[in-house]
């Protein structure tokens, strides 16, 4: 099912869409591009390459409720999560949705799946943005993904001449379409523009690195690259594929919570224990920590190199300090030598 | 790049491998080109070879004199290039006694004020090929031809307020000075805010807070923040919790900068590293503005003799309450 | 300091957190007590061993819990039983008061006051004021942890 709505009119189908649930879409956040949920006047931008934050805060929220207990003398209530609503996300890039399938693959093709994230992860219908002009940050050539499709959504969308042509993919995807009644028009005789769309390619030598970096733990590399790395987590809350969480408990006898919340390899007291004692005690522990996992760890089980390409370690590391710094680190000299 | 560039990165490092190379000192920090012509990166220079990466040019922008809490404990002694405002950092550690003045080597570079890439484009309308710079211009190279526009136009906002380019301490000065720059109205956006009403205010402040990852790099990038456990990560009491709620925000966001009360360098770090751009030397320049008003003129960092005004009083002080 | 929290809902009655230096402060409230003078139950006195022990801390955690004032009492100046307490806290508090009210706070929501331990009358006086002022200002909602409220 094809259908075509003019750009202008876009707003008219958001606030149609908003109200059957949260609708989230790039947003104009002071002078940064986010996923916000949609309000009127909202000031959406869709020209944009790549948001600040990646969209994986929708399935696996910066901070979410696992339970809430209240105690009145001897009686304890105990609250469950609240329900999850449908939601929809619009406007994502393929590279951020290869990025969410990566997370699919830890959270939901497990057993058990991860209950909350899934609950999210279906009730969400994703209108995922074919990407026409990447930003000089953006590698994704390097993974294979092609930046004007994404396999795996709902529904396709591209922006062609002033206009936004949307493609149903998916049962859910025609769903969301059919909501949105009379504001669509008919674009069965619409065609997808070809795009083949370049982005910068580091040329990076992808093939069997998973597999060299099992004996090279104890590798030199590792001693150098830490060295700029100031123990900050901007790289891990702003990548798409990762997805670590801490949980966390607030309260006192009356009444608390239990959640959880974003938590970062880069950080010291990721792996402290309880004694004091800590398996990563410095940077380039943690250095290797992150790169080690998305280049063997990540592969090692689920087949597939932990990123996208999306640039956004490339353009938010304060010290320029990146993956493709990483891969060409482990990849451009020490395998050649051997 | 403009020869007078060529001209100084030779400079530099002439200067900088006699001292490593003879044996002075076992390592140089400086700055090695990134994947981009608009990044540079920070160079731990221990080599010949190390220093052939040696760069100096408009993308500098990394403050090096925070790595010398960690490499000063692998190393004897070392040398860092300092720009006007690593040097005032570098006085910071020195004054808080994290780092010991003969264990370092300050070569000074005048800084004629770091490039904003976001600016560059803007100017442009396109990512630049490449730039050119003259004297007081640059002109940026796109397929669609060339633009000249002044070099004040397109440096970061840090630079473009910053009126100590030149550095305050050094062991050589390596080029030559650029003078001290006019005063900028850094306290302007400060005292805009000051003027809303009270709710007005807080509600600006919840709303550049709230897109707050709690990543830290403001705190990891700063030069005040050199203590060796934050209250952040301290468990008990536990000051900092780790849910994103409004409270939470401001509890971080208040007590990182009162932190830097007397003690901050206003030399942008944090807020250039942050991912969502919050404006948080806003709140650094709060505190900078009122402790000149109470206290007297003082800007951290520009001498290290001179006592910081958290940690003196006069009897006879000023006080912001309504009971004198 | 969670047991004092407040009900915002009907009848409200603000918080008040006083921090009170013990040499001085919290002797003046002693004398105020024994003198049989009255100031508001709204006050709550937490004991300091001096108002430079303050760090700005305690004050962001008290409205995060749920006060609606704090107020920090000490020795005048030149009085501090450790020689200088009270003229570093007057350089730090002011830094901080100053701070908090960028942050959007109202100006009488933070307070410092100078109380000798002779001065029952004015520990009694300036109790009542502070929350006279806050009575009138309202509950206090910036920085309170929305998540203490519900479980109160």
């Amino acid at each position: 099912m094809k259908k075509i709505i003019a750009r202008e009119k876009l707003p008219e189908l958001w606030k149609s869409l908003s109200e059957l649930g949260p609708l989230f879409l790039p947003v104009q956040e002071g002078p940064v591009v986010l996923f916000q949920p949609w309000q009127e006047g909202a000031e959406t931008n869709l020209d944009t390459t790549n948001t600040a934050v990646p969209p994986k805060d929708l399935f696996l929220p910066r901070e979410e409720t696992y339970m809430q207990y209240r105690c009145k003398g001897k009686e304890l209530e105990v609250i469950p999560a609240e329900e999850v609503k449908p939601a929809v996300l619009f406007g994502v890039h393929p590279c951020d949705l290869y990025a969410v399938e990566m997370l699919d693959k830890v959270y939901m093709e497990q057993d058990p799946p991860d209950e909350l994230y899934k609950k999210r992860r279906e009730n969400t219908t994703i209108v995922a943005l074919s990407c026409a002009s990447p930003d000089p940050f953006c590698f994704c050539n390097d993974f294979d993904v092609n930046p004007a499709e994404a396999p795996g959504t709902d529904v396709m969308a591209q922006l062609k001449n002033g206009s936004v042509l949307l493609e149903a993919k998916t049962d859910k995807g025609k769903a969301l379409l059919e909501q949105a009644g009379d504001l669509l028009e008919d674009g069965s005789g619409e065609e997808f523009a070809r795009r083949e769309v370049k982005t910068a390619d580091f040329n990076l030598k992808l093939d069997g690195l998973p597999e060299d970096l099992k004996n090279r733990f104890e590798d030199p590399v590792w001693d150098e690259l830490f060295k700029s790395c100031l123990g900050c987590g901007v790289c891990t809350y702003v990548c798409p594929t990762c997805y670590c969480f801490d949980v966390e408990d607030f309260g006192h006898e009356a009444g608390g919570e239990r959640f959880r919340c974003w938590d970062s390899c880069m950080y010291g007291h990721f792996t402290e224990m309880a004694g004091g004692h800590n398996p990563r005690p410095g940077r380039k522990e943690r250095v290797r920590q992150r790169f080690m996992h998305k280049l063997r760890y990540y592969p090692e089980t689920f087949g597939q190199i932990a990123c996208v390409g999306c640039g956004r370690c490339l353009r938010s590391c304060p010290v320029n300090l990146d993956i493709v710094q990483a891969i060409q680190a482990l990849g451009g000299e020490t395998v050649e030598q051997r | 790049m403009a020869e007078r560039n060529l001209d100084s990165v030779k400079k530099i490092r002439e200067a900088v491998s006699q001292d490593l190379l003879g044996g002075r000192i076992s390592q140089v920090l400086g700055w090695e080109k990134g994947h981009y012509w608009w990044q540079s990166r920070p160079l731990f220079a221990r080599s010949e070879a190390d220093l052939e990466k040696l760069t100096w040019d408009s993308f500098c922008v990394i403050n090096l004199s925070r790595y010398l809490l960690e490499e000063l404990k692998d190393h004897e002694k070392v040398g860092v290039l300092v720009k006007g405002c690593d040097a005032r950092a570098f006085n910071r550690l020195l004054q808080d006694n994290m780092v010991k003045r003969e264990q370092v080597i300050l070569y000074g570079l005048p800084c004629p004020g770091m490039l904003d890439y976001n600016r560059l484009c803007e100017e442009a309308g396109a990512v630049p090929d490449g730039i050119v710079e003259n004297n007081g211009t640059v002109v940026l190279k796109t397929d669609g031809g060339e633009k000249e526009v002044q070099r004040e136009d397109i440096m970061l906002d840090k630079c473009r307020e910053c009126v100590y380019p030149d550095p305050a301490a050094y062991d050589q000065m390596l080029l030559s000075p650029q003078g001290e720059r006019e005063a900028a109205e850094r306290f302007k956006p400060v005292e805009e805010l000051e003027e809303l009403p009270a709710d007005e205010r807080f509600a600006y402040w919840e709303k550049e807070l709230s897109r707050c990852l709690r990543c830290y790099a403001c705190r990891q990038a700063c030069p005040f923040c050199s203590c060796r456990e934050c209250f952040v990560e301290q468990e008990n009491p536990r000051w900092q919790g780790r849910a994103y709620q409004p409270s939470e925000n401001f509890m971080f966001h208040l007590v990182r900068a009162y932190h830097g009360t007397g003690r901050c360098i206003d030399c942008g770090e944090c807020e250039r590293s942050c991912p969502v751009d919050i404006p948080l030397q806003e709140l650094n320049r709060k505190l900078i503005k009122d402790i000149n008003e109470l206290y007297g003129d003082y800007e951290a960092g520009l001498d290290a003799e001179a006592e910081p005004p958290l940690l003196t009083y006069r009897p006879d002080d000023p006080a912001a309450f309504s009971e004198k | 300091m969670s047991a004092a929290l407040n009900d915002n809902t009907a009848g409200w009655e603000p918080l008040i957190v006083s921090f009170c230096c013990n040499w001085c402060s919290y002797a003046g409230g002693d004398l105020a007590g024994t003198s049989r003078m009255t100031y508001p139950a709204n006050v709550k006195v937490i004991r300091v061993p001096c108002s430079g022990r303050i760090n700005p801390m305690f004050v962001l955690r008290a409205f995060q819990r749920g006060a609606d004032g704090v107020l920090v009492a000490g020795c005048h100046p030149g009085d501090c039983h450790y020689t200088s307490g009270n003229y570093q806290s007057r350089r730090r508090l002011s830094a901080f008061k100053r701070l908090v009210e960028f942050a959007g706070f109202e100006p009488e929501r933070f307070e410092v006051r100078w109380i000798s331990s002779s001065e029952g009358d004015k520990f009694a006086e300036e109790m009542t004021e502070m929350t006279e002022k806050i009575k009138a200002l309202g509950p206090n909602g910036k920085m309170r942890d929305a998540r203490w409220q519900s479980v109160i």
